[in-house]
């Protein structure tokens, strides 16, 4: 089970917030920000508002739909048979080994990694999967072994981490369990763990993700996520 | 246009509410519901079609989509209202999530991007995380488990499986009431009782 906790440091800011209850985040960036709320309480608390606050100020359209098709699609609609079909969630085993750790993931992401991980392993005890879910983003999840650092780099996109387990480090502080860390291009960072450290990270930038594959040609570079 | 019902509703006074336009977005919503009342559908669907195209257009910038939305979304009202209840909170919340996640979904389609997640997994149980929010708000979230677990023992058994198969096992409403075999609604004031019970209990440690 997922400890919800009400000491979680980072949280995505309000406006990002606001746009993924409005559904208007890439999936990449929703499903981070799902994975994080569903460990943080104050978060799970900002979004239930934030929808009541959305739904309540839902309004009708300037241009609506005509009434002969209004009246087409609720015929439509009415000739289909109610089915009563309890919801039916799919039983997703929650815990994935990473390094011989069991360790548990939000529900959205055990979703995910039942489709199946393809881990990568690269220099310096760190090892990427890399999942696609949308045009925009880069995801994956990355492992770094216990005592291991990544290279000094940059992004040429904006980068969302969740730390899953364990922590890591950077010039700007440490992470825990549930945090979003988020940086900008600005940032030079060289993140590094003690204790090891399971990540999910969201690059929002198409630019960097050609960049990536042009990279995947060049077996001296596996490290396409980083700019060196 | 009216359908006429097809059969004589279970409870005449809740088809009667439902007839009324003043009638509320939850007592038409749990009509169709619980009678498939098909006046009582028309009525929400006169008040949410446009809002639902509303957002249909804003957050896919095309008109024949946002149509394509409205009957989708307005299609699982119908078929989703016998799982609505009064503790899922007001009927347009309900339905406003209901409708991002088909939109979600739609547009996740069109642009084929890969089936591995869907809006139901980014936002579980259509977004609603009150009960949860329920238990932050009273402090009890932060009690520690082991102070938690001294309580246990004080419940009665049938609350205890109850939250369990919630809270320990992570299982959904509708999941934990197949697995012990109760009605939903059986579950859900077990769940409700069994979490008061344990609150008075912590508090009064």
């Amino acid at each position: 089970m997922i400890a919800v906790s009400n000491k979680v440091n980072l949280h995505p800011p309000q406006e990002q917030m606001q746009k993924f209850v409005a559904g208007e985040l890439s999936t990449g960036l929703s499903v981070a920000v799902s994975a994080h709320i569903e460990y943080c309480a104050a978060c799970q608390q900002a979004s239930a508002k934030l929808e009541q606050a959305l739904s309540a100020d839902w309004d009708a359209a300037a241009t609506a739909i005509a009434e002969s098709e209004f009246n087409s699609i609720l015929d439509h609609i009415a000739a289909q048979p109610q089915s009563v079909a309890a919801a039916t969630v799919d039983a997703v085993p929650r815990a994935i080994v990473v390094n011989n750790k069991s360790v548990s993931l939000p529900r959205v992401l055990a979703k995910i990694a039942a489709a199946g991980l393809e881990w990568q392993h690269l220099r310096g005890g760190i090892s990427q999967a890399l999942v696609k879910l949308d045009d925009h983003t880069r995801c994956e999840f990355i492992y770094m072994k216990p005592g291991s650092k990544a290279p000094a780099h940059t992004h040429s996109g904006n980068e969302v981490m969740i730390v899953l387990d364990g922590s890591f480090c950077d010039e700007l502080g440490e992470y825990q369990a549930a945090d979003f860390v988020m940086r900008d291009p600005s940032y030079r960072h060289q993140p590094r763990t003690v204790e090891g450290c399971l990540c999910f990270s969201v690059l929002d930038s198409p630019l960097l993700f050609t960049e990536g594959m042009r990279r995947l040609l060049n077996p001296l570079n596996r490290l396409l996520f980083l700019h060196r | 246009m009216v359908h006429p019902e097809t059969q004589p509703p279970a409870n005449p006074k809740l088809a009667l509410l439902a007839l009324r336009e003043s009638a509320s977005d939850e007592e038409l919503l749990i009509a169709v519901g619980n009678q498939q009342s098909r006046i009582a559908f028309n009525t929400l669907f006169n008040r949410f079609s446009n809002r639902i195209f509303a957002m249909g257009m804003k957050l896919t910038r095309n008109e024949q989509l946002a149509k394509d939305l409205v009957q989708e979304a307005m299609l699982m009202v119908w078929q989703k209202a016998p799982l609505y209840d009064l503790d899922r909170g007001n009927a347009q919340g309900w339905i406003f999530a209901l409708t991002r996640n088909r939109c979600f979904d739609l547009l996740r389609k069109i642009k084929r991007q890969p089936a591995c997640v869907s809006a139901d997994d980014i936002w579980p149980n259509d977004g609603d995380y009150r009960d949860l929010v329920e238990s932050v708000d009273t402090g009890f979230m932060s009690v520690e488990l082991e102070q938690v677990r001294a309580c246990y023992a004080q419940l009665p058994t049938a609350q205890l499986a109850v939250i369990e198969q919630i809270y320990v096992h992570d299982r959904t409403h509708e999941e934990a009431a197949a697995e012990l075999n109760i009605p939903l609604g059986t579950l859900k004031s077990r769940l409700r009782l069994g979490m008061e019970k344990l609150r008075t209990l912590v508090e009064a440690q």
